[in-house]
């Protein structure tokens, strides 16, 4: 029943605003969408198999730099061009990843950190990609909805709503594929590696495999991401797909609706991104603008919330309230074991 | 030859301030296991104090370097007890989480209150020294930065001795070592995490005022040098205060020595290079405990 209603609420979430001309709406909807299917795949990593990525960006880049460069150069369609970002990222994801996967805990973190640092440069010089100019990519005009949702390309006053569905998409096929991983033998693979290494290992678990399937899953989902923004945003600069909030906003995602839990990413996108996109447009603008007063108050609310609900917002006991809600008497307090979402 | 040698010595001395960024984040993390987004920006704090106490009483910075440094170990013991000490019974993401929102926060503030532009404190007296050098063997060593390192040095060997030889350091590494039981010898390991936010604060506070003496003080100085120092700590083992000081002395020579003899925008790629490189060799770091 739930679910019915939020799928029709995200099937229908665009129409009132295309009615009234508000686009703007329609992409906050694109992001929070994009950042939710990011944060799911951060989540496989980082909520799973344990394992701190803080440096996931690197493969949004290769996503969005390999998609575009087959779309310029060989005039791929775009979702064969984001099968091949995919396919791409996955292979460097893999041979990135086992030699670092020797490190534990905070080492391996740094080591993912260290990746995205030595990434930026590359990224600034590499004549390939044009360097710190960026790709631009070519799209023809005109063309209806349904074209757009073959091709990505949405010129003009559709780009908001196109964007969204396209999105919708990516995410609904993110979050019913990690669905599957969870329930998976490498969902449990994960987890074991998760919470203790050795004794996963003296089970016959090879965590370095594991940790590097996990970590290639996470590549993949953004490497989608970035093809993604690479065709929303009609250009790939270094600067922008290595930014620093891809970095943190679908690991703040995870952990602000909780870590682990399958349906955390969203709810934390749910939450943060509206946030922060209604603190800029409303203190960000006008005589306070340039001040930054909006990420102060972006700052708090996050100090507020980790303070407050350290395990995340999925840890509010909701089906208690709910059961309140509909008059009947709470069921006592279920387990929260990640095995169930 | 000389091109080399004379990298190598800049970057040592470089390597003396970031060894005093870097030992604040590894007492914390080394007592704790907590990471802290806004390390830098308790750097950036301690940059525009001596700054503004540069400005508007004239003080230098040697001398600010005291009051600012008992300030921001209030602040450091303030954040611990007001907002990491909610966050410790959570997820260690949600610790992270917590000081992502302190980083936004402080940032932010410091724009609100003195706008994104670049500052310099003038006229201090490391400044005036610059200019006098010191020859070794035809390796130029400049007196400014040289002293701005050896007060590093000192400070990193009070702090040294205060963890090593002082009863009060002991309950700290007894604190790190079995937190339980320490409480049952009677240490109050809440106490312990404060002082440890509070002299981690103070520390890279005192390390942002002795650069504000080289480098131009603006609000975003700080995520650089976090990053950084999470590369040393790590470098040199997480709960290694003589290791930090040993990775802060190689990553400053690398930086140097890269800068030196390629564009400048790849001296960080080769200290992280560096570090996985040493990582896949020794996985707990230099002199890591694991």
């Amino acid at each position: 029943m739930v679910w019915a209603i939020a799928t029709l609420v995200a099937l229908l979430y665009p129409i009132p605003f295309e009615r009234s001309g508000q686009i703007y709406y329609e992409t906050v909807g694109f992001l929070v969408l994009l950042n939710a299917m990011l944060g799911i795949g951060w989540n496989i990593i980082g909520g799973w198999a344990g394992q701190f990525d803080f440096g996931p960006s690197i493969f949004f880049a290769i996503g969005a730099y390999t998609a575009a460069l087959l779309s310029i150069h060989w005039g791929f369609n775009a979702w064969l061009a984001l099968l091949g970002a995919v396919a791409v990222s996955v292979v460097i994801c893999a041979a990135l990843t086992y030699p670092v996967t020797r490190l534990r805990g905070h080492y391996f973190a740094i080591a993912t950190v260290a990746m995205w640092m030595i990434a930026q440069p590359i990224g600034a010089t590499w004549p390939l990609i044009n360097g710190s100019q960026g790709l631009f990519i070519p799209v023809a005009a005109g063309g209806g909805f349904v074209h757009g949702m073959l091709t990505m390309e949405f010129p003009g006053r559709g780009k908001g709503l196109g964007f969204y569905y396209l999105s919708l998409l990516l995410f609904a096929v993110t979050l019913l594929g990690a669905r599957a991983v969870e329930r998976s033998k490498w969902g449990f693979y994960f987890r074991a590696v998760r919470d203790d290494q050795d004794g996963a290992e003296a089970i016959g678990i090879d965590s370095r495999l594991y940790k590097v399937i996990a970590r290639c899953l996470m590549a993949a989902v953004f490497a989608a991401g970035g093809t993604l923004y690479g065709f929303w945003a009609l250009a790939v600069f270094p600067d922008q797909v290595l930014e620093v909030n891809w970095n943190i906003l679908p690991m703040m995602a995870a952990v602000v609706g909780g870590l682990g839990r399958l349906w955390g990413p969203v709810l934390g996108a749910i939450v943060l991104i509206p946030i922060s996109q209604l603190m800029t447009a409303t203190l960000g603008a006008g005589p306070l603008a340039g001040r930054g007063i909006d990420l102060i108050i972006y700052g708090a609310v996050i100090m507020l919330i980790a303070g407050w609900r350290p395990n995340g917002l999925l840890s509010l006991p909701w089906a208690a309230w709910a059961a309140r809600v509909r008059g009947r008497a709470p069921a006592p307090a279920a387990p929260t074991s990640p095995e169930r979402s | 030859m000389t091109i080399f040698l004379q990298a190598v010595a800049d970057g040592l001395q470089m390597g003396l301030l970031y060894a005093l960024v870097a030992v604040g984040l590894a007492i914390i993390w080394g007592l704790m296991e907590m990471i802290n987004f806004a390390h830098g920006e308790f750097m950036m704090l301690g940059m525009f104090g001596a700054w503004g106490l540069s400005v508007s009483l004239g003080w230098d910075p040697l001398v600010s370097m005291v009051p600012i440094a008992v300030v921001m170990y209030g602040l450091g013991v303030l954040v611990y007890r007001l907002l990491m000490q909610r966050v410790q019974r959570g997820e260690m993401f949600t610790q992270i989480f917590a000081t992502v929102g302190l980083f936004f926060f402080i940032q932010n503030g410091v724009v609100a209150l003195f706008t994104s532009d670049y500052r310099f404190v003038e006229g201090s007296l490391l400044t005036r020294l610059s200019g006098a050098n010191l020859s070794l063997g035809g390796v130029r060593i400049g007196v400014p930065l040289l002293v701005g390192g050896l007060i590093a040095l000192g400070l990193f060997l009070l702090l040294y001795l205060l963890i090593d030889r002082t009863d009060f350091g002991l309950a700290m590494q007894a604190t790190a070592e079995d937190r339980d039981a320490a409480m049952l010898v009677g240490i109050r390991p809440q106490r312990m995490y404060a002082v440890a936010w509070g002299l981690g604060t103070a520390l890279v506070a005192v390390a942002g005022v002795i650069l504000a003496n080289f480098f131009s003080v603006y609000p975003q100085a700080g995520l650089s040098f976090t990053v950084l120092a999470y590369a040393i700590v790590a470098l040199g083992g997480f709960g290694s205060v003589l290791g930090t000081l040993l990775a802060a002395l190689v990553v400053g020579v690398v930086q140097s020595v890269t800068a030196a003899y390629l564009p400048p925008a790849f001296k960080d790629a080769f200290v992280f290079g560096s570090y996985i490189l040493i990582g896949l060799f020794r996985p707990q770091g230099l002199f890591g405990r694991f």
